[in-house]
């Protein structure tokens, strides 16, 4: 093997252990003091204030889950909470029993409603998601309101007194809610470490790009709104409990929604304690602006304030910001990591490649696409031998990226066919066709960013099952292979940094070392040599070729035309929308509407290497 | 030209570049070449003030421009046109090319003549002008960009590598582009990972590896220089008009 060389990764040192050490000292600390809370002071002020707080950080840490790691902001978390207190009253008024029955019912029920809310805007990103969620809570609200028999309308419900002595004082509900807290942390601890949270954060950093890698995203969505709700839920019922009253107005209020938001943003969406820190800072903020700033709707003043400079100052919340600052400062006086050269060392000979066969493992057939008016893919068919290196070349805007995008599911063709081992594929979703073992890569490469070199090569599934969700993330032998991945497209020494800080051809060799991961029978890859310095271009070619006298197939898109006559067998040339020509490279080249449509008349293959004609 | 001495920067996480000095005189073409993450776009993104310079100089025509915003940057007469994926597809191509003139916006009557000497440059321009520039194809992009950049008539221009992604016979065309502009007369730094292309269209080639400059020297002389092409572009790059066993390919 070529040996790679450079920099040594920037070790975190023995300073790490204690640098650790360090950190969660000031977390016990405060820990300690919230769960022992009631003890420290008797005011009842602060002990209701501390109270709700802990309502408001269970419902953050849980929207935490689908709106950091996933992706998707809520504004509907409150009427799970509402749920929850719902259930509480109306089953220990209606039938009655302990709410050690009705609090972990509560939490089911408000999973159930979370599952119809996740069903409702499955379809749906962006605002249009957050509208949907107002809608969701507003609705609601409204049945709540309405359906007397069941709810008391808008004059509400009163709910049984705690039947504990007087003594005890609100000591119950506190320390509940802050069991489920910590409990609804070691949830979050976990499923950050498993392939379930991975698939999330990588549905939040690009879902098209998730769903090409094998995850099956609608099914994480509904399950991370699921999970989010049934702790909330529980909050809710211990809330009611606690307030021994709900009415529509107090529960199914949007404000109590921004403030859970506001308190995943404030403290840091996607990060552990974040949302707990947020809690803590924006429910004192609401009763002291209620109580000593003149109540009314200064609150809405104060929330709109913190959300703009949330917004202008710490865009990635109060624990983001401080990680990276502290994590820079660190950084400042090492060196980084800068590309260097590859060593040309002996390498094994590639055994021989196996003839292809001819049948086809690959087919499209009698492919059209529109945009408005342009056709951009015209009745294109053609075929990929399985075991084959098939070239698809063409003009800039001949429909390459657009057929490959049909073929992996991320678009629908308005018709024609897509065949993969002889089965008709072109109904089934981008995960499935994953799974089935095709992988592609980008023309402009989407890695997740946000994620670790070793995370993003570990992030695609090749199946899913129930099973996988709990499995962690990075174990033994698949970090092991990914490293291996790793290692070969030569970036080991990366293999711990956010993939955004990556240059953009070592991104492209990222992206090989990610689909290669998901163990693909057929490979696509959409201009793997752009922008790639000359000598890794012909070890990506000794490397497809390893690979493909291992029996792998591939579809290359690529412009360099020294690479792709040398390695590529048969050749499929692409203009506008449909195929011209197909054949041998010696074939193609001599084509003359090759020529007059792509390589130009007056061409020459240059020698191969240098790095393109 | 432009002059850098002893430049380290990098990301906050570290400096990328350690030491990078080099020289380009007015009227050249210098392309810089190197492995993936050899800090290549790093030293653009230094010289148009886009990350922290912890050392060393940067001299646009003598005066120092390190520590300057990037507007201030622009001013001096320094323009870049990015990777890929410049051009605001929504606006047409004229309101893109317009958008180039942002700081000389009050002087109408000078962007409208920049607009007109550009547009002679590149007919594109003219031709395109009220077309989505996300409808343009690869080349006529690029030639927009390249008409964008020089609204402000820049002394220096920057191409972060203009070659990625184009087609063989857009590759020629967009050769040519850079050739007009530098006929126009400015001095041009690119960045280009397809050496070939960017030795034959620049005088000046560098060689950078690990955040240094390794060599600089007249990029023909580097093409033909044999350890330079095992190291860093694929194996020794033979005279182009001999390639022996493929044999004459155009039948025309």
């Amino acid at each position: 093997m070529r040996r790679v060389t450079q920099a040594a990764p920037a070790s975190g040192g023995s300073g790490l252990f204690s640098l650790r050490k360090v950190r969660y000292l000031p977390v016990a600390v405060v820990a300690v003091v919230i769960a022992l809370f009631p003890l420290l002071t008797d005011s009842g002020y602060y002990q209701n204030m501390v109270i709700i707080s802990l309502v408001i950080a269970v419902s953050a840490v849980g929207l935490n889950i689908i709106t950091g790691f996933g992706g998707y902001p809520s504004l509907a978390q409150g009427a799970f909470l509402g749920v929850g207190a719902y259930a509480a009253a109306i089953g220990s008024i209606k039938v009655g029993g302990s709410p050690f029955y009705w609090i972990p019912l509560a939490g089911v029920l408000a999973g159930f409603f979370a599952f119809l809310l996740g069903l409702l805007s499955l379809r749906t990103r962006g605002f249009a998601f957050a509208i949907i969620t107002v809608s969701f809570l507003t609705l609601v609200r409204l049945v709540s309101q309405n359906w007397d028999s069941l709810t008391n309308g808008t004059a509400g419900m009163t709910l049984p007194l705690p039947s504990w002595d007087r003594a005890y004082l609100n000591w119950p509900f506190h320390f509940a809610l802050v069991v489920l807290l910590g409990f609804s942390l070691l949830v979050t601890w976990r499923i950050r470490r498993t392939k379930f949270g991975v698939g999330l954060i990588a549905m939040r950093e690009d879902e098209d790009k998730a769903g090409a890698v094998g995850v099956n995203t609608p099914t994480y969505k509904l399950l991370g709104f699921v999970v989010s709700a049934i702790f909330t839920g529980m909050a809710g019922a211990i809330y009611g409990y606690y307030l021994t009253f709900v009415d529509p107005l107090g529960m199914f209020g949007l404000l109590l929604s921004v403030q859970i938001i506001l308190a995943v943003l404030l403290g840091g969406k996607g990060t552990l304690f974040g949302p707990v820190l947020g809690a803590f800072i924006i429910e004192p903020l609401n009763e002291v602006a209620n109580n000593q700033l003149g109540g009314g709707n200064i609150r809405l003043v104060i929330f709109g304030g913190v959300l703009v400079l949330v917004v202008l100052l710490l865009p990635q919340g109060i624990i983001s910001t401080v990680r990276r600052r502290w994590s820079l400062w660190q950084e400042r006086k090492r060196p980084g990591l800068t590309g260097a050269r590859i060593e040309l060392c002996e390498r094994p000979k590639p055994p021989v490649r196996p003839e292809p066969s001819d049948r086809y493992i690959l087919e499209v057939r009698n492919l059209n696409k529109r945009f408005g008016g342009l056709r951009a893919v015209n009745d294109c068919s053609f075929g990929v031998p399985e075991g084959s290196i098939t070239a698809l070349i063409g003009p800039n805007g001949s429909g390459k990226t657009t057929v490959f995008n049909i073929i992996t599911g991320m678009m629908t063709a308005d018709s024609g066919e897509v065949w993969f081992d002889g089965k008709r594929i072109d109904h089934l979703h981008p995960w499935s066709r994953a799974h089935l073992g095709l992988g592609r890569t980008f023309q402009i490469t989407r890695l997740f960013g946000e994620m670790t070199v070793l995370e993003n090569v570990v992030a695609p599934l090749r199946e899913f099952s129930v099973r996988q969700l709990n499995q962690t993330a990075i174990s033994g032998e698949e970090a092991a292979r990914a490293e291996e991945l790793i290692r070969m497209v030569g970036l080991i020494a990366y293999r711990d940094r956010p993939a955004a800080s990556l240059s953009y051809g070592q991104r492209k060799l990222i992206e090989l070392a990610q689909v290669l991961a998901l163990e693909p029978r057929v490979i696509l890859l959409d201009e793997p040599a752009g922008g790639i310095n000359p000598t890794l271009i012909e070890r990506l070619g000794e490397l497809i070729v390893e690979l493909n006298s291992q029996g792998k197939t591939f579809l290359i898109v690529e412009h360099n035309m020294p690479f792709v006559m040398g390695l590529c067998n048969p050749i499929r040339v692409l203009a506008r929308g449909t195929t011209i020509c197909q054949g041998s490279p010696e074939y193609v080249q001599q084509d003359q509407c090759v020529l007059e449509a792509y390589l130009g008349t007056d061409f020459v293959l240059e020698p191969k290497g240098a790095g393109g004609a | 030209m432009l002059e850098i001495r002893d430049l380290t920067a990098g990301y906050g996480g570290g400096a990328v570049l350690r030491g990078v000095s080099l020289k380009v005189e007015r009227g050249e073409i210098a392309c810089i070449v190197g492995p993936n993450g050899a800090g290549k776009s790093t030293v653009f993104r230094a010289i148009s003030g886009l990350i922290e310079i912890m050392d060393g100089e940067i001299l646009v025509d003598g005066v120092p421009i390190q520590g300057r915003s990037s507007a201030d940057i622009i001013a001096a007469g320094v323009a870049q046109v990015p990777q890929s994926n410049g051009l605001f597809p929504a606006l047409t191509v004229r309101e893109n090319v317009l958008m180039g003139a942002y700081l000389i916006r009050r002087q109408r009557a000078l962007v409208k003549q920049r607009y007109e000497q550009v547009a002679a440059l590149y007919p594109v321009v003219r031709e395109r002008a009220k077309d989505k520039a996300g409808n343009l194809s690869g080349g006529q992009r690029r030639m927009v960009e390249f008409a964008r950049a020089l609204m402000l008539d820049p002394k220096l221009v920057l191409l972060d590598e203009p070659s990625v992604g184009l087609d063989p016979i857009v590759l020629a065309q967009v050769r040519e582009a850079i050739q007009t502009m530098h006929q126009a007369g400015k001095t041009i730094v690119l960045v280009e990972q397809n050496v070939r292309f960017g030795f034959n269209v620049s005088t000046t080639g560098i060689v950078m590896e690990s955040g240094r400059v390794l060599i600089q020297a007249p990029a023909q002389e580097l093409l033909a220089n044999p350890e330079m092409a095992t190291l860093f572009f694929g194996g020794v790059i033979e005279e182009k008009d001999a390639p022996d066993d493929e044999g004459p390919v155009c039948p025309a």
